[in-house]
């Protein structure tokens, strides 16, 4: 089976951390785009086409929820899983109340990674295709159709 | 007039009852012995506050009698009866210890003053003792709460600054090991080797992180949910989350609630991990075969949670270190020495009190008392862990 691939945004400001997780999301067959901060992670979102945006929390300057209520604003259809690096479960809730599609705490366990991945892709595609299809019958209504 | 044990010691027979009917018809009703071996077999069988001691006896002599009283009941106070002039014999036994002396014939009402103050002393050494033994205990609770209290803020702080490098080190063994196992990679010369080390530093990882992530629950202060919380359901299901390790021990689950417990006003989720920590280090100190508790009461509007085993116990050395955290009696990699501090932090955190009982050969039981409600205050901080460097800061200008 071909694997098509997630096309996935990582932000933090640790860049190894970065560097190590994109290679080996590569590696199973991920599109990688990395950001360093916020900011950037929002620059990346308006140039490339991103499905999971994999975003921490803690974060100088923009902060992970700041950053992910600019997505969820600009870019309601992207996915977003929080990462964080400390015990307080309730930045990342709160990221959830705002939309996020899950958290994980680090580090991470890979498999729990990637399946969350998957989980936000699907939903993604799943909002997507409802949209294709409100929008066909939108326009077959229009157009005077069938019904 | 409160109730002063006394014994009277005379060889005089007449004196002796006399007074003692004197003596019980102000309050005291004394012990009698008409000699100091009697004196010395009453005191064994029953300690006595003030004994009233005459000098010149048969056998053996008053000095000798005060001797005994001094060495085996030190808190007994000895009023000695001598002879008329006699006072060499009361200054000698002041020297050895009693508390005064009274020159027969002796005035009824001097007696029974002296007995007085002798038992008023014995009271209020008693008290300097209670006192000594009270502050004693609290300079060590207060040392003991302190040094934790800091030593979970340090804790905290270096597990959240330990994660983000832990993580980096996990995602490149992780990608290492995507490498090597793929096709192209099937002839790497020492494959195995690198698999293998691999493996260890992934393993390395884990056990970190397991510690990472429990100090830093142990730390947290500030999120807490609250509900209706049903302690016998909980129970239930924390028991079949550790089922199959005790059915591996073939350990025999025994559940005791008592029909009036009902329930109470509590954060689940953490009475859960409190659950399961008391539940798998029974498992852990109980043999193949042996029992465990769990058993629910309520008493005086608080709930008490008792889970005991039917394990090794706890030697006493070890009772008062079980609850600090990275105390650990398991092999390094299997305990991390944290379930109990964490156990304790959750539930002093929903008002409640954590005590152990231990007896060596025969088991160990861990009594939580919880009240029915309890509203947590809520933190300084709320949404976000105070920045190591600024937690420590605040650690040592105030104590939490």
């Amino acid at each position: 089976m071909i694997k098509i691939p997630t096309k996935v945004l990582l932000v933090d400001d640790e860049k190894d951390f970065i560097e190590m997780l994109s290679l080996r999301l590569k590696e199973v067959g991920e599109r990688i785009t990395v950001a360093h901060s916020g900011q950037e992670g929002l620059d990346a979102l308006e140039k490339a086409d991103i499905d999971v945006v994999i975003l921490d929390i803690k974060m100088p300057g923009m902060d992970g929820i700041e950053t992910l209520t600019e997505i969820k604003k600009k870019y309601p259809l992207v996915e977003v899983i929080m990462l964080t690096g400390h015990g307080s479960t309730e930045t990342a809730v709160q990221g959830m109340k705002l939309g996020a599609f899950d958290y994980l705490m680090k580090p991470a366990d890979f498999n729990d990674l990637t399946a969350k991945l998957e989980g936000a892709r699907k939903r993604k595609d799943e909002q997507e295709e409802r949209i294709r299809k409100a929008e066909a019958k939108f326009l077959l209504r229009k157009s005077g159709g069938i019904f | 007039m409160k109730d002063i044990r006394l014994l009277l010691v005379d060889d005089e027979d007449d004196f002796r009852q006399t007074l003692a009917k004197r003596l019980a018809k102000k309050g005291i009703p004394p012990e009698q012995a008409e000699n100091g071996e009697k004196a010395l077999s009453i005191l064994e069988k029953k300690e006595m506050d003030v004994v009233v001691l005459d000098v010149k006896m048969p056998g053996m002599d008053g000095i000798e009698v005060l001797h005994h009283i001094k060495k085996k009941h030190p808190r007994t106070e000895v009023i000695f009866l001598t002879g008329h002039a006699a006072t060499q014999d009361g200054v000698d036994g002041i020297k050895t210890g009693a508390f005064d002396y009274l020159s027969k014939p002796i005035e009824f009402e001097h007696l029974l003053s002296k007995i007085k103050q002798a038992y008023d002393k014995i009271e209020r050494e008693e008290e300097k003792l209670r006192e000594a033994q009270f502050r004693n205990k609290m300079e060590h609770q207060m040392a003991t709460t302190e040094r934790l209290a800091s030593l979970g803020t340090l804790a905290a702080g270096v597990a959240h600054e330990i994660n983000n490098p832990l993580a980096i080190i996990n995602e490149s063994a992780g990608w290492l090991k995507l490498i090597i196992s793929k096709e192209e990679m099937a002839q790497m010369p020492r494959k195995q080797d690198f698999e293998m080390a691999l493996n260890k530093i992934e393993k390395g990882v884990d056990r970190a992180r397991r510690i990472t992530h429990q100090l830093l629950g142990f730390a947290k202060k500030d999120d807490s949910v609250m509900a209706e919380v049903n302690l016998s359901e909980l129970a239930d299901e924390a028991i079949q989350l550790v089922s199959r390790e005790m059915a591996n021990k073939e350990i025999e689950i025994i559940r005791e609630t008592a029909p009036d417990t009902g329930t109470i006003w509590s954060d689940p989720y953490q009475l859960r991990q409190v659950l399961i920590n008391l539940i798998t280090n029974a498992i852990h100190a109980t043999e193949s075969g042996g029992k465990i508790t769990v058993m629910l009461e309520a008493v005086n509007g608080e709930i008490n949670l008792t889970v005991q085993d039917s394990g090794q116990g706890i030697p006493k050395e070890n009772l008062d270190k079980i609850f600090e955290p990275f105390f650990s009696t398991k092999s390094p990699g299997e305990g991390t020495g944290l379930g109990l501090s964490v156990t304790r932090g959750i539930i002093e955190k929903l008002g409640g009190t954590i005590r152990v009982k231990s007896r060596l050969g025969h088991g160990t039981s861990f009594c939580i008392t919880l009240p029915r409600y309890y509203e947590i205050k809520e933190g300084l901080d709320q949404d976000e862990r105070i920045p190591f460097l600024d937690n420590l800061a605040k650690q040592s200008g105030s104590t939490q």
